[in-house]
């Protein structure tokens, strides 16, 4: 899958000077597999340049073009298709069903794509130490809980490109790093790449290309 | 998993308000739209032998009359007028044997011995809706009579015990000949007769037209009449014209088959007005529901939205709010059709009954095939809906 920006100005950000080198002005052209970087201080659109690769955002100028289609063309369920079977998404505000159990919000995704065994899933949660909040509604769980249940949600999926909006923001170095190798080694299962956005840490991640904003 | 997020609040007052009123609505559709159905596929035994709205009409006999100054019968123009009601879609003049007739048994057919003096008429074979072959011609093997009711009853209870004869059943009257004795035109024959129906609402002898054509003419005394009585029939609904017609023409008519006409007409529009009301509270319903399940997609939002993001289809989401509105219309349906089919049998139907309205098996089909339309509209009504909905959340 390659993923290219021609052009492409958010009209939110349109008035802010940016950087030559900034995708906003230089666009790009990515082929995936890649594990890709995108660093940037806060207000520089890290956000927006996850959903609007995600297609629910359109209030931008230019064109996003996957596998030289123009995402704009892209019909609902184009889009659907798509995030069930070619790109998966950590948010920023995670989107998890606050009144369904750890598990129950696992399994709404993995009855859809029936991607993983019910023990994969139950060695994920081991794995990024949540193994006992297995049976808890997420909403009483802490951010950086959820954080970790988003993230293992949306390994429950094939995909060749996997967006994290600062997934490991409400973590601390250890649990990022062990979440970050769980994300690695499902993207190397699943033969794709992801782009990774953060606000400058780097929880000592070996990227293979950076994109700036 | 999706019905528990999808419909986190289910009971508010919204769904109660709507599912009762679906209910009513529904109930009372069917009710009315079956009783209007059995009210109309009742048929007295009248109609079974003349057809619906047919009355047989005669004008008054008064004091004038038997002093010969007032004839009851009727004239040309007399008929003509009758011709000319718009509400009156057929008129038939009776036609009168023109020779004495009597009759008596056919000996070993079971009937005691008997003689009486008679009268024959006839109206054309289009008023005859009878199951028998009403044809006549010379060769038949006997004369088809259709004999009014009273006859018997005063044979039975009236003549038979004055005289010590024996009472004889409707069936072994039909079952056995008669003899008839004609005599006219100074000819005397003898024919055989057999009863074929009785009538409550003709209180005449009725044979075959072809029958009394024929006989007529051979027997006849030459005298021409005109006919003193009428056979008509109205169009539906019309015993409101037909009693003024019968004040205006000094007329009189069988009250027990106006009786009918008028307990029909009444029932059919009370039925009526009740079916408006019912067809109103449906589709009110109908709103509270597609109010209610805008209500419920609208407190789904932001779980709708998520799921569309996480990849669920909007087919998904759009077949688990319709499977969960069909079993809740689904229940409403059945249920509706057990409350009508009990009124019906429980309360209508004895109460017809007591008032003289028997009804004989009347399909139900036609109010079950409405309940499953009903059923499909709701469904489609809400399908439309909800999918429209969803949609825009997915695009918003």
């Amino acid at each position: 899958m390659y993923l290219e920006f021609k052009h492409v100005m958010p009209s939110p950000l349109s008035d802010y000077p940016h950087d030559a080198s900034s995708v906003w002005k230089a666009g790009f052209k990515l082929e995936f597999p890649k594990k890709v970087i995108l660093n940037a201080s806060s207000g520089k659109g890290k956000s927006t340049f996850v959903s609007t690769v995600y297609g629910l955002r359109r209030d931008y100028s230019g064109s996003i073009e996957l596998d030289g289609d123009p995402i704009e063309d892209f019909t609902l369920d184009e889009w659907i298709e798509l995030r069930r079977l070619r790109i998966s998404a950590v948010f920023q505000d995670l989107q998890l069903f606050p009144e369904l159990t750890v598990w129950d919000n696992l399994c709404l995704k993995n009855e859809l794509t029936q991607h993983k065994k019910e023990e994969e899933m139950e060695s994920f949660l081991e794995k990024l130490g949540i193994g006992d909040k297995k049976n808890q509604l997420c909403k009483n769980l802490s951010l950086g809980q959820q954080q970790r249940v988003a993230i293992i949600r949306s390994l429950l999926q094939p995909f060749e490109l996997l967006l994290m909006d600062e997934p490991f923001s409400h973590l601390d170095e250890e649990n990022a790093k062990i979440a970050l190798e769980l994300i690695n080694q499902e993207t190397d299962v699943n033969g794709g790449g992801y782009i990774l956005t953060s606000l400058g840490s780097y929880h000592g991640f070996e990227y293979d290309y950076e994109l700036k904003l | 998993m999706l019905k528990k997020i999808l419909f986190r609040e289910r009971t508010n007052v919204q769904f109660i308000f709507a599912t009762a009123g679906a209910l009513i609505g529904l109930t009372a559709l069917l009710l009315s739209l079956q009783l209007i159905l059995d009210v109309q596929s009742f048929h007295s035994n009248e109609e079974e032998l003349f057809g619906p709205n047919s009355v047989v009409i005669q004008k008054k006999v008064t004091k004038l009359t038997t002093i010969g100054i007032n004839s009851t019968e009727f004239m040309p123009e007399d008929l003509k007028r009758l011709r000319e009601k718009e509400f009156i879609t057929d008129v038939a003049p009776f036609a009168s044997a023109d020779f004495k007739v009597g009759i008596s048994e056919v000996e070993g057919d079971g009937l005691p011995h008997f003689y009486a003096d008679m009268f024959f008429q006839s109206i054309p074979n289009r008023f005859m809706d009878i199951d028998v072959d009403w044809n006549w011609n010379e060769q038949s093997e006997f004369i088809p009579i259709v004999l009014p009711r009273d006859f018997i009853m005063i044979i039975n209870y009236g003549f038979a015990q004055s005289q010590g004869m024996n009472q004889i059943s409707e069936d072994l009257l039909m079952a056995a000949r008669l003899t008839i004795h004609i005599n006219g035109n100074g000819q005397k024959t003898q024919m055989i007769g057999r009863v074929v129906g009785f009538s409550q609402k003709i209180s005449s002898i009725l044979v075959p037209e072809s029958f009394l054509t024929y006989s007529n003419a051979l027997y006849g005394n030459g005298n021409i009449q005109n006919p003193s009585r009428v056979f008509i029939t109205t169009k539906d609904d019309s015993y409101g014209e037909l009693e003024e017609l019968m004040e205006e023409m000094n007329l009189d008519i069988s009250k027990s088959a106006i009786d009918v006409a008028k307990i029909k007409t009444i029932i059919a529009v009370v039925i009526g007005i009740f079916g408006i009301a019912s067809i109103l509270i449906m589709l009110l319903s109908l709103l509270g529901f597609v109010q209610y399940s805008q209500l419920v997609l609208s407190k789904a939002s932001y779980e709708i939205k998520t799921l569309l993001r996480i990849g669920y289809s909007i087919r998904q989401i759009v077949n688990t709010f319709i499977r969960q509105l069909s079993f809740t219309f689904g229940i409403i349906t059945v249920s509706a059709v057990v409350i009508m089919l009990i009124v019906k049998y429980l309360m209508v139907n004895p109460w017809l009954e007591k008032n003289g309205i028997n009804i004989e098996g009347s399909s139900l089909l036609i109010a079950i095939v409405t309940a499953v339309l009903c059923f499909v509209l709701f469904i489609f009504a809400n399908y439309v809906n909800v999918k429209k909905t969803v949609r825009s959340q997915g695009n918003a």
